[in-house]
């Protein structure tokens, strides 16, 4: 399957700064790709550059076949936006917002009314449609911002930070959106966020930090680089189940701390059927940990995300 | 073709759903008329009564006079305050919204220009409303034939306040820097009083400010030159002069068109390398 997005040694130089230093990477059609990095790691600059909103100082960029450089408006009709701050006119309905959009990206004006009424379907907003967007909550604005960006059925849908602001319940709200929109839609999305746990969702991660790519891959193969999974377990007879761990597991590092079994493996999933299958004793208590993205984060640039000054 | 209609639409739409701002589009002209006309007409009538003698004084109404050049500051006022909604579109994120979506870049400066001079002569046709309530009496053809003109007009001028917001990135910056600029275009424009014999440095300012030819062009369409004594067309200032030649009504309408044109294409250049 040809890339969506396929990013060729690109590279954006201020005066003094070398804000994005010669990077490339491709994104298949129909994944989440989660970008990631601290502040003034170069990812907004990035997708300014992809977005067609600035110019690149070398490299290529294609998207869904077209080059950002040559056939703006070609790319500009193959994506869909949600920025970071709100865009929405919050002076105007929510089916003026919409209408606007439609006329920006010419969609045919016989199909304008369904097309609303779909993506209005989509983020639960049917019944606010004839409303000023400035009486909207926070989760509302973003819901409807998707919405807008869907409007012309992009092939990738780019967003930009797009929880940050929002409580939890709306945060897990609206990440039920996008799942569905993939499920539904199978449309390629393209998404940076603060939230690792976020970006969990993502079939492949990069994570950027000073203008550099310096890890690509899927979620669990990045953690599966850390090295295992632990596996914490209480068990009935503690130290009996210890003996048999010892007979009859091979590959484990066990040890007792406390009252909880702490294994480290390397894979859970293998480990997780046969501890259950060959322990006779009952267990009480069972817990696996997998190394989340924030250790991922830490162990790659050496800080935590949001830890670097402001961009 | 669409987006620019949507981006009119939307600035329409806007201006008509801001009540305070629609108060004050209705209010602003009308103090104006009432101050200048008002005030400064008891002084200009003393003052060509003195220089014509009591017969052709007696014939002479200023505020007929300092009506055009009124709709004319109107005009220029909303044109180039205007252009704030750029400056309001930069700080609330919808230009961005504009920015990546596929319309021209064109398309969007002229969308913004045609929003601008729409609301402008719509102020402008609100005036003509009080043209009865002042006494005052223009034909009605003229009215007419004016309000093409004042669009046009309209047109060149929010093209100007385009461009400055184009470059100013705050609401206080622009309007700092347009009052500074507005001030000696409306008082160098012959529009609230006749710009005769000026020192030649002011004269120059006057015969490159755009508002001059604007303000002409409307006086000369909406008051009756015929019925006017040449004197007073002297006194009034109705004979412009440009390098010694007078200048015809055709050849300032081709100025101002032009005017517009090279304004959209400045500000069209602004939005294509705009990184908002």
């Amino acid at each position: 399957m040809a890339p969506v997005i396929s990013v060729h040694d690109l590279r954006k130089t201020y005066k003094k700064l070398d804000a994005v230093k010669s990077i490339n990477f491709e994104v298949e059609e129909g994944e989440i790709f989660g970008f990631l990095g601290p502040n003034g790691a170069g990812k907004s600059t990035t997708i300014n550059m992809i977005c067609t909103m600035l110019a690149p100082s070398e490299g290529s960029i294609m998207i869904n076949g077209f080059d950002v450089k040559k056939q703006k408006n070609k790319v500009r009709e193959s994506i869909g936006i949600i920025f970071q701050e709100n865009t929405l006119d919050e002076k105007l309905t929510a089916n003026e917002n919409l209408m606007l959009h439609c006329r920006f990206y010419q969609v045919p004006k016989d199909k304008r009314e369904q097309r609303i009424q779909e993506v209005l379907e989509i983020v639960d907003l049917v019944g606010q449609r004839k409303d000023r967007v400035e009486t909207f909550s926070g989760g509302m604005k973003r819901r409807l911002e998707i919405a807008r960006g869907l409007l012309h059925y992009p092939k990738v849908l780019f967003l930009d930070e797009p929880t940050v602001g929002l409580d939890p319940q709306t945060r897990a709200h609206l990440w039920e959106y996008i799942l569905k929109l993939k499920e539904k839609e199978g449309i390629t999305m393209f998404l940076t966020t603060h939230y690792l746990d976020e970006a969990e969702i993502s079939d492949r991660v990069a994570i950027m930090d000073q203008g550099e790519i310096i890890a690509i891959d899927s979620p669990s193969a990045l953690k599966g680089q850390l090295g295992g999974d632990i596996i914490e377990l209480s068990t009935e007879d503690n130290q009996k189940a210890l003996e048999e761990i010892h007979d009859k597991i091979d590959g484990a590092e066990v040890s007792l701390k406390d009252d909880t079994i702490h294994l480290k493996v390397s894979s859970s999933d293998v480990f997780i059927s046969s501890i259950i299958k060959t322990l006779n004793i009952p267990i009480t208590k069972l817990n696996i940990r997998k190394p989340t993205l924030n250790d991922v984060f830490l162990a790659f640039t050496g800080r935590k995300i949001g830890e670097s000054d402001e961009s | 073709m669409e987006g620019i209609l949507a981006i009119w639409q939307r600035d329409l739409t806007k201006f008509f759903r801001d009540k305070a701002r629609l108060f004050g589009s209705f209010t602003m002209p009308i103090l104006f008329l009432l101050i200048f006309g008002g005030g400064m007409s008891g002084t200009m009538e003393n003052m060509m009564t003195g220089s014509m003698g009591a017969a052709g004084g007696a014939e002479f109404n200023y505020v007929e006079f300092v009506f055009p050049g009124i709709v004319a500051m109107t005009l220029l006022m909303t044109s180039i305050f205007s252009a704030l909604s750029i400056i309001e579109d930069k700080d609330f994120g919808y230009m961005k919204e504009i920015l990546v979506s596929p319309i021209s870049r064109v398309s969007i400066a002229v969308g913004k220009m045609l929003g601008a001079a729409t609301v402008a002569t719509i102020q402008g046709i609100i005036l003509f409303i009080l043209i009865p309530l002042i006494g005052l009496s223009y034909d009605y053809m003229a009215l007419l034939q004016v309000i093409p003109f004042m669009f046009l007009l309209g047109s060149a001028l929010s093209g100007l306040g385009l461009l400055f917001a184009s470059f100013i990135r705050s609401t206080q910056g622009f309007q700092m820097t347009v009052q500074i600029l507005v001030m000696p275009m409306i008082f160098l424009s012959g529009a609230l009083f006749p710009v005769n014999n000026m020192p030649a440095w002011m004269d120059f300012i006057v015969k490159i400010n755009p508002i001059t030819y604007g303000v002409d062009v409307m006086k000369k369409i909406m008051i009756d030159l015929e019925g006017v004594s040449p004197v007073v067309r002297e006194a009034m200032g109705l004979d412009l002069m440009v390098f010694g030649r007078q200048v015809s009504v055709f050849e300032e309408i081709l100025f101002i068109l032009g005017f517009a044109v090279l304004l959209v294409l400045l500000a069209t250049l602004s939005f294509r390398r705009a990184n908002a």
